[in-house]
């Protein structure tokens, strides 16, 4: 039995935080687990067309499912910025 | 008290609202009153604290308590029935000097029983630039008129050294007076009816009747905040203002039946007017949280007990007077909406039974356009270009975002028509749109924002002036949620055409895109600027943020998200994974090899540690 905590992540019955779509987990529960996904950050600029070509400056951080590629969150930020990190107490 | 008359009287209460918001309306005559909606009337009990909270701007429902309680304090012994007070200092309560609040007590057989408030962004309130947006301020002395309080009606009767003062620091005084009239109305249909309902029950029962209201709110708030899980959520907005960059940092932790909000890290007050006040944050976060937490729960002051809040002194969340703050609505305060929608948003998506709430950020950056000058029937005409007020929605678990679908808090907002703006203003436009590739891709995409272009036409001083109080040029300020990119940031720009006729260029005069201007293209974001002869103004909206893995969204809903103009067959292809076939619908295979490509490459991706 999983409990969602986010729209794209869940803990699993061994308290592990886990991919909604794969199952594949991503450290244990009420932590950050950013940190096991994997990250591409890219200038928002032109990353999704003609009206993103003024986005100077800014970046789009994309956390990725290492098991199946899923987006599982998305922030935008300046270089260096520390991931936004979200915590759900199970 | 019986469960049927207090339910009669709660909705009593609600169609006072909601006769006092029709009065209003009928009285004023301003665009943004009408067509923006940008107003609000509420209900405070006999201790200015919230008793129903009204439609309009929801950020204004707590700010006008605080308002009922500085004008309680301030004239302590001195309150009549009858009587109306005018506040609109920032640093009292108002939200920016524009936003002027009127409160009026209720009395009932000589006793305070409530008071009624409601506010408009007035006309002019007689800062540096006409409308009240003073982009040049740099302190709130230069920013109009503005008072802790005043008693504007005494027992009935117009005060008229007041209203003739107030009139006499404003351009436009007729269309000030008639605001001011618009809220003195509202608060006489408001106490007139609220009084009738206390003569039908009696104060003893509508005094029940309102405790219990108040004290059902908080039961089921912190019912449904019980609900939800425990944690931590963080945020952050970045806006841009000239070559400056602020940031908006929040960090929400709910615990059992309560709920945090923590600003610390948020940037130190600007020299520009973006900031805002205490008051105006803490009404900031309860203007998504209303409707997203509390959509079946009366708006008062039993929603607001469970809540407390961190705004460090001095940051733009907290400005120290003298900090200007007319641009407070279109800075600060928003991005506190935007942060505050993200948190409480994902909070809901860690429930299985309140997912379906969450949702990406609609209409991150407000866009404002204020337009001043002579109009072509020689009147002095200053205003908001509406479209302000037309917004994107965000996406959400089960939907797309509404395309150019308005703003979570002002629920009722609108646009005017082209026509109506064109009368009002000496200005034609040659276009106005949604914007393709807007809206920010997801699952469920955000919904698309709009553009527009407008030159002067049949100006009596051969053009109008403009403010622009842009933000999210250089940053997409509309999150998205559960993995959807946020929407496309705004853009405006000023065409030179006037330069590339005199340079014997041909200019035409109904170009439909910016593509078919001759003129040179200058981005423009802050400022007062000319729009002149034949030169243009341009002005494109952000978009809503998405919800999803956009390779999540259905192929069939891309194709027609091409057709229809929304998405580019570019986007399609490269964001979305999607390849159209000749005729232009989905092409399965060719999709689920182009699906499989941009995983390939997610996956090829360095950990993020």
């Amino acid at each position: 039995m999983s409990t969602r905590i986010s729209a794209s992540l869940v803990v699993n019955e061994k308290s592990e935080i886990a991919c909604m779509s794969c199952g594949h987990t991503l450290g244990p529960s009420g932590k950050p687990w950013k940190d096991a996904a994997r990250l591409s950050e890219t200038p928002l600029e032109g990353a999704a067309g003609k009206p993103y070509s003024n986005a100077a400056n800014a970046l789009l951080r994309r956390f990725y499912c290492p098991g199946c590629a899923t987006i599982l969150d998305s922030e935008t930020a300046l270089a260096g910025d520390p991931f936004l990190n979200d915590v759900v107490h199970i | 008290m019986d469960p049927i008359t207090f339910s009669i009287i709660r909705h009593r209460l609600y169609r006072v609202i909601d006769e006092a918001v029709i009065t209003l309306k009928h009285v004023s005559g301003s665009a943004i009153t009408n067509e923006g909606h940008d107003l609000m009337v509420s209900l405070y009990r006999a201790d200015g604290s919230l008793l129903m909270g009204g439609v309009g701007f929801l950020h204004h429902l707590t700010s006008a308590a605080e308002a009922c309680k500085s004008i309680i304090r301030r004239f302590e012994g001195r309150v009549n029935e009858g009587d109306v007070f005018l506040t609109n200092c920032p640093y009292t309560a108002a939200l920016h000097t524009s936003d002027v609040y009127l409160v009026a007590p209720i009395h009932y057989d000589g006793k305070l029983v409530a008071w009624s408030a409601c506010f408009v962004h007035v006309y002019d309130i007689g800062a540096m630039v006409p409308g009240g947006f003073s982009p040049d301020s740099r302190d709130i002395f230069t920013e109009g008129f503005s008072s802790p309080g005043l008693k504007l009606v005494d027992q009935g009767e117009m005060n008229h050294d007041i209203m003739d003062t107030i009139l006499n620091m404003v351009r436009a005084p007729e269309m000030v007076a008639l605001d001011l009239s618009s809220m003195i109305a509202a608060n006489n249909v408001a106490r007139e009816r609220t009084a009738a309902l206390v003569h039908k029950y009696g104060p003893e029962a509508v005094d029940q009747a309102c405790q219990m209201l108040v004290d059902q709110s908080e039961e089921s708030f912190r019912e449904r905040l019980q609900e939800l899980p425990d944690g931590r959520w963080e945020s952050r907005q970045y806006f841009d203002i000239e070559e400056e960059t602020y940031c908006v940092l929040l960090a929400m932790t709910k615990k059992d039946d309560t709920l945090h909000f923590d600003f610390t890290g948020s940037s130190e007050q600007s020299k520009y007017g973006i900031n805002c006040a205490y008051w105006a944050t803490w009404g900031g976060f309860f203007a998504p949280l209303f409707p997203l937490l509390c959509y079946d729960i009366t708006w008062n002051d039993g929603v607001l007990r469970p809540i407390s809040m961190t705004a460090p002194e001095g940051t733009i969340v907290n400005c120290t007077r003298p900090a200007p703050i007319s641009l407070a609505t279109v800075g600060a305060i928003q991005s506190v909406n935007n942060a505050a929608c993200t948190c409480i948003s994902k909070m809901l998506s860690a429930s299985e039974k309140y997912a379906k709430e969450a949702t990406a950020i609609w209409h991150g950056s407000h866009f404002a356009i204020f337009m001043f000058g002579q109009n072509q029937k020689g009147q002095e005409a200053i205003g908001i270009m509406t479209e302000t007020f037309g917004g994107a929605g965000g996406g959400r678990s089960f939907a797309d975002g509404v395309d150019v679908g308005g703003e979570i808090p002002n629920p009722i907002g609108r646009m005017a028509n082209v026509e109506t703006t064109e009368n009002h203003f000496p200005v034609r436009y040659l276009f106005r749109r949604a914007t393709g590739d807007s809206g920010g891709p997801g699952e469920y995409r955000g919904g698309t924002g709009l553009e527009y272009a407008i030159q002067q036409h049949d100006a009596p001083d051969g053009g109008i002036h403009y403010v622009i109080s842009g933000k999210g040029t250089k940053f997409s300020m509309s999150e998205g949620l559960g993995g959807g990119y946020p929407g496309a940031p705004c853009n405006y720009r000023w065409i030179h055409n006037n330069e590339a006729a005199a340079a014997g260029k041909n200019v035409n005069p109904f170009a439909i895109s910016t593509d078919q201007m001759t003129g040179e293209q200058q981005s423009v974001s802050w400022g007062v600027y000319p729009l002149m002869d034949q030169d243009v103004l341009y002005v494109r909206s952000d978009g809503g943020g998405g919800y999803g893995d956009p390779l999540a969204r259905a192929p069939d809903k891309l194709a027609r998200d091409v057709r229809q103009g929304n998405v580019s067959e570019g986007v399609a292809r490269n964001v979305y994974g999607v390849v159209l076939d000749a005729a232009g619908e989905a092409d399965v295979a060719a999709s689920e090899a182009a699906r499989a490509a941009i995983r390939a490459t997610r996956l090829n991706q360095e950990a993020a540690e």
